[in-house]
């Protein structure tokens, strides 16, 4: 194989994406000076709240992404290490809980240790300092954890505001994806925490919730989001005219980007790149040979990276559980009139949030829809949420399909977990059993044809 | 046309090449230790099979490589992974195989086969030299003695202390403070080889459980570390008489297998995603498949040695 030749063929609509990110951060950036209220927030997409209520917002998994994604983590993850977190803690709280050290000695003027001015000028020392926290995350207890201990970086003197989400088990006898009673009452309990959200936020910032504004906001969500699942679905073509990779890149747009007609016409753009390349016969990743499954967070420092690899191979990674079971991928159960009941829902559809029993459903889902040979599990190192099921999927697979999987390890944002030849090594022998299933297949078919 | 095929598989530590003849009879093998992925040591390894086999590298039908540097091998067909290699290499050797655990200098691997000895599964160590050949040496070193000595000096041991690290180098720090204790070194050398078998266990609990059991690799050349991969296993474990060559071997057959096979038709359906050539030969094909086999790949290149339990 020439390992210089690329054959990825990225989705151009993305670069687009990528200013709106910038003009978002830079945005962010001078909310302060803008005379904004900012708040600090993990877990599920609640900026469509924070934007109804007038406030500036900083996704801290999402800021921690950023600076993987450009290999600028290192300052604020330096910073975290000196103030106390090792590198066993999940890297993007780990990144994020650096920003807030760097941010604080920013503020205060004060710089000691390994991290000192310089590597405070850098991006991760840019994010305006909190009036307030709030968390929304499910399913990972790290993630729960997490803006409080924020607040305590922050001398516990900012307010915080807690939602509790309930793991949705799937296993009572009427449960499923999307139904039954536990279904039902969760998803009434987290819309019931999100309209005290909402009278904690009309506390913060002294004037009443604009609900205009938030069905606004949802009107163009759902509909970026309804854009969003006709483009994943035109990707079941063979050969697929775009991969998990373009996906991916469309990530933060759909997480945290305001709602307003520059999303939608993001995703329309995208949604249109892709029918534009089926209609011309133009694929994801040229001569595509293989369609794989990807289930793990994305390995931020290694985008650009795998998305060559895996092309080098042929191989057209199309899915998964981070792309196709996150991000608004419900569109239909937001009521745009009283949206509030569909967000909750979706907080609660976060893909670490499921029993075994769901998770299996929706992989095998997938794997079928799109045709998938074989399963590519990022054991993201720092993510035990993510990784806890991954050996059950693995095996249900193989079992109920008969699509063989691998492992290889990375994290979200430390890219010191990763190992090249682990990767290239499993990749290849998952291809080449790939190859004789099929040259086995081949002269089954011949055989019984003649 | 000579019908003679080299299998190369350049490894983390040894290189090890394999001629056969067109009946894939091996003809000349050789391993070559040497200090990491060497192009030098490669190279001699493949000049040592070719003088033992009477042929030079013009006289050669095909070549395949495996292993860490198989892309560093020049004039191949083609490249294959390991996994493929050592399964495609150990089921020739010994028919009927259904688990291959091959224990290299830094890496390890449970391979799955079928009845055809086809890749089923595999799961290799994680993300350090634990329970691989550098363990061992890790081992040796601290207790001053030869990988062979230690071999024997495991076999002696009676207590099974705790050895607990999965790192090579924290393991060393174990042994040493246990050294420092004044334990005995055979009650030291036996526990580090049962916690070693206790990690290739967890390996083969990830494809699962099959028998017959090849273990093959250098590792498999110490009979302490048979003798309690056995025990953990609770079955019988099979070593070839030569368990580093299989790798090469199985890349031999494959050059074999792929020079003697003209292209494959397409499936229906398949498109593009086809194998230009069959890696394996397939049941309804089966002229030399591993179930279908005469006996004389075994026969005349290495005969099974059985290492039973205790």
């Amino acid at each position: 194989m020439d390992a210089t030749q690329d054959r990825s063929n990225r989705l151009s609509v993305t670069r687009s994406g990528g200013q709106l990110i910038t003009d978002y951060w830079d945005n962010l950036f001078r909310a302060r000076e803008q005379g904004k209220q900012i708040v600090w927030y993990n877990g599920g997409a609640l900026n469509p709240i924070f934007q109804a209520a007038g406030l500036a917002w900083c996704h801290g998994e999402a800021f921690a992404a950023r600076l993987a994604a450009q290999r600028l983590e290192g300052p604020a993850q330096l910073a975290g290490a000196e103030y106390g977190y090792n590198a066993e803690l999940c890297s993007y709280a780990r990144t994020h809980l650096g920003c807030s050290v760097l941010t604080l000695q920013s503020t205060e003027g004060e710089h000691s240790g390994v991290v000192g001015i310089n590597d405070s000028q850098e991006l991760a020392a840019r994010l305006p300092s909190p009036d307030f926290f709030v968390n929304n995350y499910a399913g990972c207890s790290t993630g729960q954890q997490w803006d409080g201990i924020s607040f305590r970086v922050f001398g516990k003197q900012l307010p915080i505001f807690n939602i509790s989400h309930p793991f949705l088990w799937g296993n009572k006898p009427d449960a499923g994806y999307l139904r039954g009673e536990e279904w039902e009452s969760a998803s009434r309990y987290v819309a019931g925490q999100l309209r005290e959200l909402i009278s904690f936020l009309e506390a913060q910032t002294g004037r009443p919730f604009d609900y205009d504004a938030l069905i606004e906001a949802m009107t163009y969500i759902k509909r970026a989001a309804e854009l969003r699942r006709e483009g994943l679905d035109l990707c079941q073509a063979k050969p697929a005219p775009a991969t998990f990779w373009d996906w991916i890149a469309c990530v933060a747009p759909i997480n945290f980007l305001p709602g307003d007609q520059a999303l939608v016409d993001y995703f329309a753009g995208v949604r249109d790149e892709i029918s534009d390349r089926l209609a011309a016969g133009v694929s994801g990743v040229r001569d595509e040979k293989y369609r794989l499954y990807f289930d793990g967070i994305m390995n931020w420092n290694k985008l650009g990276f795998l998305s060559r690899k895996f092309a080098e191979h042929g191989a057209a990674v199309l899915c998964g559980r981070y792309i196709h079971n996150a991000f608004w991928q419900e569109p239909q159960l937001i009521d745009t009139a009283d949206p509030i009941l569909g967000m909750a829902q979706h907080y609660l559809l976060c893909p670490t949030n499921h029993g075994a029993k769901t998770l299996d459903y929706l992989t095998l889902r997938d794997c079928r829809e799109y045709g998938v040979d074989g399963i590519v599990f990022h054991s993201t190192r720092t993510c035990r949420a993510f990784t806890g099921p991954q050996r059950l999927l693995a095996k249900s697979a193989q079992d109920k399909l008969g699509i063989p999987s691998i492992f290889f390890e990375g994290d979200v944002a430390d890219a010191s977990f990763y190992k090249e030849e682990i990767l290239e090594s499993r990749l290849a022998a998952m291809l080449e059993a790939i190859d004789v299933r099929r040259a086995r297949g081949g002269q089954l078919a011949g055989a019984l044809s003649s | 046309m000579t019908g003679r095929y080299l299998g190369v598989d350049l490894g983390s530590t040894t290189a090890k090449a394999v001629v056969t003849d067109a009946g894939g009879v091996i003809l000349a093998a050789s391993t070559v230790q040497m200090g990491a992925v060497s192009q030098r040591g490669m190279q001699r390894a493949v000049d040592a099979a070719l003088a033992e086999a009477g042929v030079t590298a013009d006289d050669l039908d095909g070549t395949v490589a495996t292993g860490y540097g198989r892309r560093l091998v020049p004039g191949v067909a083609r490249t294959y992974t390991e996994i493929t290699c050592h399964a495609r290499g150990t089921a020739a050797m010994c028919p009927g195989v259904r688990l291959v655990i091959d224990i290299g200098g830094q890496d390890s691997k449970a391979i799955t086969v079928d009845e055809s000895g086809l890749v089923e599964d595999f799961a290799m160590n994680d993300r350090c030299a634990s329970g691989t050949g550098r363990f061992y040496e890790v081992l040796a070193r601290a207790l001053e003695c030869d990988l062979g000595e230690l071999a024997d000096l495991a076999r002696q041991g009676g207590r099974d202390l705790e050895v607990s690290s999965m790192c090579a180098t924290f393991a060393e720090t174990e042994i040493v403070s246990l050294l420092a204790q004044g334990l005995p070194a055979a009650d030291i050398a036996a526990s580090v080889h049962r916690a070693i078998a206790a990690r290739t266990l967890a390996l083969v609990a990830q494809v699962g459980k099959r028998t017959p059991v090849v273990l093959t690799g250098g590792v498999a050349r110490n009979r302490a570390a048979v003798h309690f991969l056995a025990e953990a296993l609770g079955t019988e474990v099979r070593v070839p008489a030569r368990p580093q060559i299989t790798g090469a071997y199985g890349a031999a057959l494959l050059a074999m297998e792929s020079a003697g096979r003209p292209p494959a038709g397409r499936a229906p359906g398949q498109g593009d995603a086809d194998t230009s050539v069959p890696l394996f030969p397939g049941p309804a094909g089966a002229d030399r498949s591993c179930t279908n086999c005469d006996g004389t790949v075994a026969a005349l290149s290495m005969p099974v040695v059985v290492i039973r339990d205790r």
